[in-house]
């Protein structure tokens, strides 16, 4: 059969090159050449998908997304945010980690990716923590894990890549007939549905810190909360609270698109970072340029060669025959939402969440639909999944940060995460299991 | 001598250079978008292709200039449970790899940009022939090219090890809590 | 053999029909040998790249709305200028008489690929959720929405007002959350796309017709035998035949269900002719020149029975 033949020479070549170390979008490229050439097709296609699948308006929230959250953080804007969810730290049992998991959620809601936000975050509140006493490994766990809140609260770079991936994908006919009409997918749709799953994250994450805490003895102050802190917090950080409402009022009310959000996000914090707060040096505007561009480019690179992958998958109808087979084992709708987070997060162990995303949209969709999921609702899905990718070993962007900033081992703080691991597993369960705690918001909205 | 200085680090960070302005460019451009849509009520209608031509080029020559930072992401892990000089050698191997399809793909832009590409093409605000604009693959892919074997000269017979930026940010963590240091 | 068709539009529209039909009789033809299988939704790249990818021979064929054809074979464009086509008929004479045949002959010679059929899609009603317009006057507190097509945008200009290009995957939130007012496409669209659940006031313009193309690789065709051939061309025939008779059916049947859904249809004032003075005598001066003189445009016009410019 020509099918599996093919799916053996394509995914065979796929995971042989990323063994043997060669970058994702070469594995994808070079596996999608060898099978271009196998099936005797023209392999000049890529060069129009090379170009297409780059030029789209929509993609180019993700170079100003990026561009907005280095910028935030060399104007002091990400600073002044983590103080305030600090200074709500006081006396309860585990406040201060409380108060990094509260941060990560505020910086989450500035910037749209992981690393980011653990690195912000991390900064501060790790040995703000170790000061309060606080084992390394568990303050380093603690802030990996609340970091993927930064790809779950809008805005989210993961939720921009899924948007592109899905929006030309449409429920095939015999689903509609099913089911009735699909919404459609839009990347603000996606940041509006985020962000309750978002603050149910934080809460599996809170009450596990709070179990934790309270076996491991990490009391608060004694001083109790200090109202004059909180209130300075507040005033020196005014204009970074404004932040978030700048790009998310700007989406929510429909008044820019995602893209226009960012863009005003950072003439915004150009603003504030060169005359209220005063400290956006020139060099750090060239530095955060520069940054953006080899992340930007190095991403983008990924989805011009898994598009010519998807394409090939598409084009031998193998996402059909995935969902026919896995549909053929059960048709229980939870059974089958348990067996797609099971494989999101093992794919979340080894690979790029970007990558997965681009890679895994085009087969996984397709069941979704065929089982009348909501396309907004698998996406967030799929984003908290791989979200929980970024503190699991061996590839977890977020601990490689976390060690960094503590000096404490992969290992060890790995070990430490599980249980937070565990807790947001939980949560994903939920946000599945009842997708209207996902889409209630953006109905509301209107949308 | 020291103009010749000058111009290698130009050359060496090209990409740089042109990334950068380009990414300023299509920001201030689209904010001036939104600006004349919001407050004068008046669409441009070039901007939005002419910045995501803009974009596009400022994408590949992005990629290119990740590959000189050695930023592209692989999956090392594996090489953790083999002897060091295992890793080395796959990685050697899969950049050439890199490099046969980087040329593959020179071979396959050039010919479609140069002989099959429809002559009337042209891009539907602008006007410019789609033929110009497609130009930057086989240019990026070329220089991403010289990239790769720039890393791996500087890295196998030098023997100076360039490592992506990101865990150069990590080890920067580790040496001093300087916090301003960013990381994405 | 099973030929790849990559379709722009998603399932249920004018394109999928002509698709569709034209699988069904391609099979009868070649009794079950060859059939077609449509990638929909343009799963197989933008409309402007199947052009290409059906030239090099890459892709088999394509159905495709008529303007992405003409930055590959700009002669093609005559089809796309406003009031060039004013009724269904119009559209027929145009396309399967002998303008069509030299429109067909012009494609294979400039892009490589031949077409053998076409999607008929009806007029760009223009909708808006704000009052009434009949009049090119009515328009100037509607904000429009179209797609990024200079021949649509300096219509709108003709008439007075400055429209606003948008993506497509944008324009129902748009309509919705009011940063645009209207927009216009055919019926068919606009039921598919249940505009009316944001759109109130219909305006039964005629100033552009959507013909959606099927075309074939030229080097796919010449590979097959002279009945299969003759078989493919059989089909796109059969296939734009039906196509006529479905908008036919379609239009009438969906403006009584959305006149019943509560949009008020109407149609422009003084039998559309100032609408047509403005477009014509601003827009097509512009656009002689890029699709080939003045002599394609009066060629076109003579088929019409029309006054030559
Ligand atoms: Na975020
Ligand atoms: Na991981």
């Amino acid at each position: 059969m020509v099918e599996s033949s093919i799916v053996l020479i394509l995914f065979g070549s796929f995971i042989g090159l990323l063994l043997m170390g060669a970058p994702i979008t070469v594995a994808l490229g070079v596996s999608a050449l060898v099978s271009f050439l196998y099936l005797d097709e023209n392999p000049i296609k890529f060069v129009q998908i090379a170009f297409t699948s780059v030029g789209s308006f929509p993609l180019m929230a993700l170079p100003a997304f990026i561009l907005a959250g280095a910028l935030m953080e060399a104007a002091g804007i990400s600073r002044r945010l983590v103080h305030l969810a600090e200074s709500f730290a006081g006396p309860v049992t585990g406040g201060i980690s409380a108060a990094a998991v509260l941060a990560c959620m505020f910086f989450g809601a500035i910037s749209g990716s992981g690393p980011a936000t653990t690195a912000a975050v991390g900064m501060l509140m790790i040995p703000a923590m170790i000061k309060r006493g606080y084992d390394k490994g568990y303050a380093s766990a603690i802030t990996a894990s609340a970091g993927s809140l930064g790809i779950i609260i809008p805005p989210s770079i993961p939720m921009v890549i899924f948007g592109i991936s899905a929006i030309g994908m449409v429920a095939p006919p015999e689903a509609i007939a099913k089911f009735g009409e699909f919404q459609t997918v839009s990347i603000p749709k996606l940041f509006i549905a985020g962000f309750a799953p978002g603050l149910i994250i934080a809460t599996t994450l809170l009450i596990m810190n709070y179990v934790s805490c309270k076996k491991r003895g990490y009391h608060g102050t004694s001083d109790g909360w200090s109202s004059d802190q909180i209130l300075k917090a507040f005033k020196e950080g005014f204009w970074s609270i404004l932040a978030p409402l700048v790009i998310l009022g700007g989406i929510y009310t429909g008044f820019f698109t995602p893209t226009e959000s960012a863009i005003v996000a950072i003439f915004y914090t150009l603003f504030v970072g060169v005359f209220i707060h005063k400290e956006l040096k020139l060099e750090s505007i060239f530095h955060s340029l520069e940054t953006t561009t080899w992340l930007s480019g190095r991403v983008l690179l990924i989805l011009f060669t898994a598009t010519v992958f998807g394409r090939l998958l598409v084009e031998n109808q193998i996402p059909a025959i995935v969902a026919e087979s896995m549909l053929s084992i059960t048709d229980n709708l939870y059974l089958i939402w348990t067996m797609i987070i099971a494989f999101l997060l093992f794919v979340g162990m080894f690979m790029e969440t970007l990558a997965a995303i681009m890679i895994l949209t085009p087969v996984l969709l397709p069941i979704a639909y065929s089982l009348g999921i909501d396309p907004v609702h698998f996406g967030i899905v799929v984003v908290c999944c791989l979200g929980i990718g970024f503190q699991t070993p061996p590839l977890g962007e977020n601990l490689f940060i976390a060690s960094g900033i503590s000096g404490t081992s992969i290992e060890e703080i790995s070990l430490r995460a599980l249980p937070f691991a565990f807790a947001s597993i939980v949560g994903v369960f939920i946000i599945a299991f009842f997708p209207d705690l996902t889409l209630f918001l953006p109905r509301l909205l209107g949308y | 001598m020291a103009k010749a200085t000058v111009l290698f680090r130009i050359l060496g960070n090209i990409e740089s250079y042109i990334c950068r302005t380009l990414l300023s460019v299509f920001v201030i451009l689209l904010f001036l978008q939104i600006i004349s849509r919001e407050l004068f009520q008046h669409s441009l209608s070039w901007t939005e292709e002419l910045s995501t031509y803009m974009f596009v080029w400022f994408v590949f020559f992005g990629a290119s200039y990740a590959a000189k930072l050695s930023a592209h992401n692989r999956v090392t892990f594996q090489f953790k449970l083999l002897p060091p000089k295992v890793g080395v050698v796959m990685e050697a191997i899969s950049d050439l790899i890199w490099v046969c399809f980087n040329c593959y793909f020179v071979y396959l832009s050039y010919d479609f940009v140069f002989h099959k590409m429809n002559l009337f093409w042209k891009s539907q605000t602008l006007g410019v022939p789609m033929k110009y604009i497609y130009l930057i693959l086989p240019i990026a892919f070329s220089l991403m090219t010289i990239r790769i074997l720039q890393v791996n000269y500087y890295k196998l017979i030098k023997g100076i090890d360039i490592r992506d930026p990101e865990s150069l940010e990590v080890e920067k963590l580790m040496d001093s809590d300087n916090q301003n240091s960013k990381s994405v | 053999k099973t030929f790849k068709v990559a379709v722009g539009d998603a399932a249920g529209g004018t394109q999928h029909e002509l698709g569709k039909k034209f699988n069904e009789v391609l099979m009868e033809k070649t009794g079950g040998k060859h059939d077609a299988k449509l990638f929909m939704n343009g799963q197989l790249g933008s409309e402007q790249d199947t052009v290409n990818d059906a030239a090099i021979g890459t892709l088999d064929f394509s159905i495709l709305a008529i303007n992405n054809v003409t930055p590959f074979s700009p002669s093609v464009g005559a089809l796309t200028l406003p009031y060039m086509i004013q009724s269904l008929d119009d559209a027929i004479t145009l396309t399967q008489g002998p303008v069509g045949e030299q429109l067909v002959e012009n494609t294979l010679r400039d892009a490589g690929v031949r077409i053998i059929g076409w999607a008929y899609s009806g007029f760009r009603v223009l909708t808006n959720s704000k009052h009434p317009v009949t009049t090119p006057a009515d328009l100037k507190d509607v904000v429009v929405r179209v797609p990024k097509n200079e021949i649509m945008i300096d219509t709108y200009k003709a008439w007075g007002i400055n429209a606003t290009p948008m993506a497509w995957s944008e324009t129902f939130t748009a309509l919705q959350q009011g940063v645009v007012d209207g927009q216009d496409n055919p019926y068919i669209t606009v039921y598919a796309m249940k505009f009316d659940e944001v759109q109130k006031y219909v305006t039964n313009l005629r100033y552009l017709f959507s013909i959606e193309p099927l075309i074939v690789s030229e080097s796919v065709f010449q590979d097959q035998s002279a009945e299969d051939q003759a078989a493919i061309l059989e089909a796109g025939k059969a296939a734009t035949a039906h196509s006529a008779q479905f908008l036919r059916d379609q239009e009438s049947k969906i403006k009584a269900e959305l006149t019943e859904k509560g949009m008020v249809i109407a149609d422009p004032a003084d039998n559309e002719k100032e609408w047509i003075d403005l477009a014509t005598s601003k827009v097509w001066p512009k656009y002689v020149d890029s699709i080939g003189g003045k002599d394609v445009l009066n060629n076109v016009l003579k088929s019409l029975g029309r006054d030559e410019i």
